[in-house]
């Protein structure tokens, strides 16, 4: 990615940003629950992501790994503590403060990829550039783009494919893509290796490890095989021990709107 | 990029948002044809009839005055004596005066006895004069002049020959058979009632009705009906080569039409010299002791009318307002009814740097694209439309549809309904909004 001259000014701020920051993630007294009157589903005393680490975080379903990378998202507010990302205190900042932080230096990869299916590969990847407001010109930002699906042996002509057209192969390719066209620093995979044989999960770690060699990043899955691809394994247990696990999403998904 | 996105999920629900599309194209066209037809009844109304002053009847009301006068409506008033016609025509005030005789007609279409003086004084529109298309005014008693649309429905040309019914119905047993009028001249169209009227002498009128077929509605005095049978009789005694020569002239003179005095007439027109006395002489005419009479200002008349009319309009457009409304729920409806199925993709649009408030936007782009869209279809389906519909509105019901069709009001219907739309988004929009501030990685599982 850094091969590509970059000559915008957000960018420079992000590559100054970037060689200041020691610490990617740091987490102190975060607790979160869905309710006032619940337990905590989240509470971790303290944890630190190195800047680069790549971090295995693992932990049974239900365990609170989702909920975790929503904090570290923004798209959740602690119910207390405070996370800081990149040295910035990021669950203090506004929500469109933490809309356009969480746009320029966090990627994210869904479990299912998630693309958007009605749009185009391109339109999907533009996206992205779109919301984090990067005000880069239209042949920098196609020039990123074609570099970076070469990277990710992409075929260019899938460029103008709708998203639901393509293999599930292609579609990760994508996925990825879209995470990283921002350059991001801190990037959150969420189980995207939870359907694949152990051949195409081999090929998906070392694609995903290749492209975000220079990112933080913080993986989850529920499969400890995977532990030997990361710097450092986090398991939930360890990390919130004494947490009111909820056992069933559904339930999660009716608090979160009942909260709404 | 948030246009391309509005577009594409757009596209995505085609069949919701087609018929969604269809629903307000339909109530939006709705509104404008009621708009459009009420601006151009409003206008074809209003030029029926300019530069007459005062219209003088028997007492009855002035919207039943004005109907049977201009609009050839209802039912004619009683006659007023032609004393009282000359002692009008005789007043310094008045510059002209177009005496009308009412209650017969001609294949359901009214006859109006009349004299050249409706041809060289009546006008319409912005004081336009009427016109002849082919032939002349009045040339002898038993002419007649047609209007545009009866010489086009039923075919009539100059020298043809036509019966008039006795009262106002479409079909009458009652014929003034041994009357036959002779068609001299066809007016041009004038998109007024004018159009629908059959004009003859007054002369020819009385003649028609003498004898023992005198119409209540349409009385013309016998003493004229005794004067037409003198001159009859006088012809039975005179020389047939004199007969002969008599015809002859009358049929290559002028026919001055002003110099046969019915003893009544329906209704009188009036010019005045100067417009600022028709308040006065109203009055005076309204105070008249030698004969109860009525003078109306047809622009006063008009106007209470229309007031009339005004409620029923404003009812229907009150209406199609609502079908519009209902639409624009429905459209409501579709977007709210497709939040489920896209919590996924707002999930995804929040974390890929989408704002609430952008997510609000985009909701509120998809509504308005579809009504924008929407409008514009509409305007071309009315255009449409009214131009295919154009023919059978100016024949069957007078209605003269004229250019710009889309006035102000169609610019402010159409704003209006663009203002709502974006009311009615905010529930999709807020719900977006909402869902987008908790929308996280895990919103499908």
């Amino acid at each position: 990615m850094n091969t590509i001259n970059k000559n915008n000014s957000t960018h420079s701020q992000r590559n100054a940003l970037e060689k200041e920051c020691k610490t990617a993630i740091e987490v102190s007294n975060l607790q979160f629950s869905y309710t006032k009157e619940s337990a905590p589903i989240i509470d971790i005393e303290a944890w630190q992501v190195s800047k680069g680490e790549h971090v295995f975080l693992s932990g049974p379903s239900g365990s609170g790994k989702s909920t975790l990378l929503n904090l570290l998202c923004g798209t959740l507010t602690p119910t207390q503590g405070d996370i800081a990302l990149l040295e910035q205190p990021f669950s203090a900042l506004s929500n469109r403060q933490r809309d356009k932080f969480r746009a320029r230096n966090i990627g994210v990869v869904f479990q299912q990829f998630n693309l958007i299916p009605y749009l185009s590969v391109a339109q999907n990847i533009n996206a992205a550039v779109y919301f984090a407001g990067a005000k880069t010109s239209k042949e920098t930002a196609d020039a990123q783009l074609r570099h970076l699906l070469d990277k990710l042996q992409l075929p260019s002509h899938v460029l103008h494919a709708k998203a639901d057209a393509l293999s599930i192969g292609q579609q990760q390719r994508v996925a990825i893509a879209r995470a990283l066209i921002n350059d991001p620093q801190l990037l959150i995979v969420d189980e995207p290796t939870s359907a694949l044989d152990t051949d195409a999960r081999d090929s998906f770690m070392s694609l995903l490890k290749d492209v975000a060699a220079e990112s933080t990043m913080i993986f989850v899955s529920h499969d400890k095989a995977m532990e030997s691809y990361f710097d450092r394994h986090c398991s939930m247990s360890e990390l919130s021990p004494c947490t009111n696990h909820v056992k069933a999403s559904g339930d999660k998904t009716q608090i979160v709107q009942e909260r709404a | 990029m948030l246009s391309t996105i509005a577009i594409e999920s757009l596209k995505r629900r085609k069949t919701t948002a087609i018929l969604t599309l269809l629903s307000i194209t339909i109530s939006i066209s709705l509104l404008l044809c009621v708009d459009i037809i009420r601006s151009q009844v409003k206008t074809s109304f209003t030029r029926t009839v300019s530069g007459v002053d005062l219209i003088v009847g028997a007492p009855s009301g002035q919207l039943n005055l004005l109907l049977s006068s201009v609009f050839n409506i209802g039912t004619p008033t009683k006659g007023i004596e032609y004393k009282s016609v000359a002692s009008l025509k005789s007043n310094k005030q008045v510059s002209w005066l177009i005496p009308l005789s009412l209650g017969d007609t001609h294949r359901g279409f009214r006859v109006v006895g009349t004299t050249n003086s409706f041809f060289d004084h009546f006008k319409y529109g912005d004081m336009q004069s009427l016109e002849m298309a082919e032939g002349s005014v009045f040339t002898q008693p038993l002419s007649t002049v047609v209007g545009a649309d009866i010489a086009k429905s039923l075919g009539y040309k100059v020298g043809d020959k036509i019966i008039i019914s006795h009262g106002l119905g479409s079909v009458s047993f009652n014929n003034h058979d041994d009357h036959p009028f002779t068609i001299s001249g066809v007016l041009k169209k004038t998109g007024t009632p004018v159009d629908k009227a059959v004009y003859v002498t007054l002369q020819g009128l009385e003649e028609a009705h003498t004898g023992p077929k005198l119409s209540p509605t349409s009385m013309l005095g016998r003493k004229s009906a005794d004067k037409a049978n003198e001159h009859e009789h006088e012809h039975e005694h005179e020389h047939e080569h004199e007969h002969e020569h008599d015809k002859h002239t009358e049929e290559h003179a002028p026919y001055n039409s002003e110099a046969f005095t019915p003893e009544s007439v329906s209704v009188v027109m009036l010019g005045l010299k100067h417009r600022v006395t028709a308040l006065q002489l109203q009055y005076q005419i309204n105070q008249s002791k030698k004969e109860p009479l009525m003078a109306i200002l047809p622009g006063m008349a008009l106007a209470e009318l229309w007031q009339i009319m005004g409620n029923v309009e404003s009812l229907l457009l009150g209406l199609s307002g609502l079908i519009v409304i209902c639409a624009l729920i429905g459209l409501a409806t579709m977007l709210l009814a497709t939040m489920r199925e896209r919590y996924q993709e707002i999930a995804v649009l929040r974390t890929i740097g989408a704002g609430p408030f952008t997510l609000l936007l985009l909701i509120q782009i998809e509504a308005m694209l579809l009504t924008t869209v929407s409008a514009a279809l509409s305007l071309g389906l009315v255009a449409g439309l009214m131009s295919m519909l154009k023919p059978w509105l100016s024949s069957t019901y007078g209605l003269f549809l004229s250019s710009p069709l889309f006035g102000q009001s169609s610019v402010i219907i159409i704003l209006l309904i663009l203002g709502c739309t974006y009311l009615v988004s905010l529930f999709p929009a807020v719900a977006a909004y909402k869902r987008g501030l908790h929308a996280g990685l895990n919103a499908n599982s």
